[in-house]
């Protein structure tokens, strides 16, 4: 019955190691979602590399049986899939959802071409599945996960995924100043509350954590438009509209050190007591797991 | 600046190849991790940590015992991996805290704060 999410990789774009990014992570995009019986992984980004050393610490005999949504194949999300230990061995089994055009599937094996890599696609060892949702819906082990559309160059998805009554909904790389109805109203009226679409904010309704790209903030913001990712007070006014009980602000920029994250945090969350919102909001942090089945 | 040297290798020399540290260089001694108890019952009081797994708990059973009614029998366990420690939850009545959200386990960082019921640690990373 449990239902846990661990945070791997929380850095935007490009992999930040060193002392500026110690507490927080430098690795890029990767979160599990594990219930008693089924692993889920969200992106594949250098987190990824860590969550295969400790998927390997403790197999199960009958072998791994892993299940792979990617919000989109940019670098940052499939980076750490060449160094996933899991995938070399026979016994494991990794089912990598997409459309049914396979195309996640394919991008995974094109990185591993000699030109990139010693390794190829084709020798590694573990039974590779492609599954294709149906109608934006698919079951994985005990989980149901929906998946969503989402503003960023060449697309990405978001997904909400349930479990046992509860949901998470995981939302990186999404530029949601771009589907606000007035684009300047952030400008002309900043305190005022930023609506965002009817069938965004349904995806995330009621959501117990939401998992969301806020890389930059107000002041980042307009030199960085159309670059593909949220700010984080309109993150903020996205959960508030969605009545989302915990927020999580994630793809921390690589410019950010770990002070600049807790004062993002910080600022996202004088914006939620602004508007009198009841939202638990704070920085996902590699290494760090909550339980969602308990109050 | 280190200096190198390396004999080349034939038929007349020993086949060791010489390599030269850098002057001074030793590896650096090891430095404990630490919690600092800074609040709730026995604080305040400074745990060294040398053990791999640590459970810390009001039971007679718990490696690390705290005297305090908010904190469950068996409430937490402290796991070395890699030289890293991380905390996690034994289903404990209150839960634990880092740096003020409720996480079911967590990796420690320098200057963590970590709260079971009412007693309040700081965690120093060693090395």
């Amino acid at each position: 019955m449990g239902f846990f999410v661990r945070f791997w990789g929380v850095r935007g774009s490009i992999p930040t190691p060193g002392p500026r990014t110690r507490r927080y992570g430098g690795n890029t995009s990767c979160i599990e979602l594990r219930s008693d019986s089924t692993v889920l992984i969200f992106d594949a980004g250098t987190g990824l590399r860590e969550l295969g050393v400790s998927l390997l610490r403790n197999p199960p005999r009958e072998g791994l049986d892993l299940h792979l949504f990617l919000s989109h194949p940019h670098w940052d999300h499939i980076q750490g899939f060449p160094f996933f230990g899991p995938a070399y061995l026979p016994t494991t089994t990794l089912t990598v959802y997409g459309s049914e055009k396979n195309e996640n599937y394919q991008l995974l094996s094109g990185q591993m071409s000699n030109a990139y890599f010693p390794v190829a696609f084709k020798d590694l060892s573990a039974r590779i599945v492609p599954k294709a949702f149906k109608k934006d819906v698919v079951e994985a082990g005990d989980f149901v996960v929906r998946r969503f559309e989402q503003k960023h160059p060449g697309g990405s998805s978001g997904f909400r995924v349930e479990h046992g009554g509860r949901a998470c909904v995981y939302a990186t790389d999404s530029e949601l100043d771009q589907l606000l109805a007035d684009q300047q109203q952030p400008v002309k009226s900043p305190r005022m509350l930023r609506r965002l679409p009817a069938p965004l904010v349904n995806a995330v309704k009621d959501a117990d954590l939401l998992i969301a790209d806020a890389q930059y903030t107000d002041e980042e913001y307009p030199t960085k438009v159309g670059w593909g990712h949220a700010r984080a007070n309109t993150v903020v006014d996205l959960a508030i509209q969605a009545g989302v009980r915990q927020l999580a602000l994630t793809h921390h920029d690589p410019m950010h050190s770990d002070r600049d994250v807790d004062a993002k945090v910080l600022t996202a969350a004088d914006r939620a007591r602004t508007v009198g919102a009841e939202l638990e909001i704070f920085g996902a942090r590699e290494g760090v797991t909550l339980r969602l089945d308990r109050d | 600046m280190a200096s190198r040297r390396t004999q080349t290798i034939d038929d007349d020399s020993p086949q060791t190849a010489m390599t030269k540290l850098p002057a001074n260089f030793k590896p650096r001694p090891r430095r404990a991790h630490v919690l600092d108890q800074t609040a709730g019952p026995g604080s305040p009081k400074r745990h060294e940590l040398s053990d791999d797994t640590l459970v810390i708990g009001r039971g007679s059973a718990a490696d690390l015992r705290l005297d305090s009614d908010d904190v469950s029998r068996t409430h937490a366990q402290l796991l070395r991996v890699d030289d890293e420690y991380s905390i996690e939850d034994l289903d404990s009545r209150n839960g634990i805290f880092l740096n003020g959200l409720q996480v079911h386990a967590a990796v420690l960082r320098d200057g963590d704060q970590v709260q079971l019921g009412d007693v309040v640690f700081i965690y120093s990373e060693g090395s």
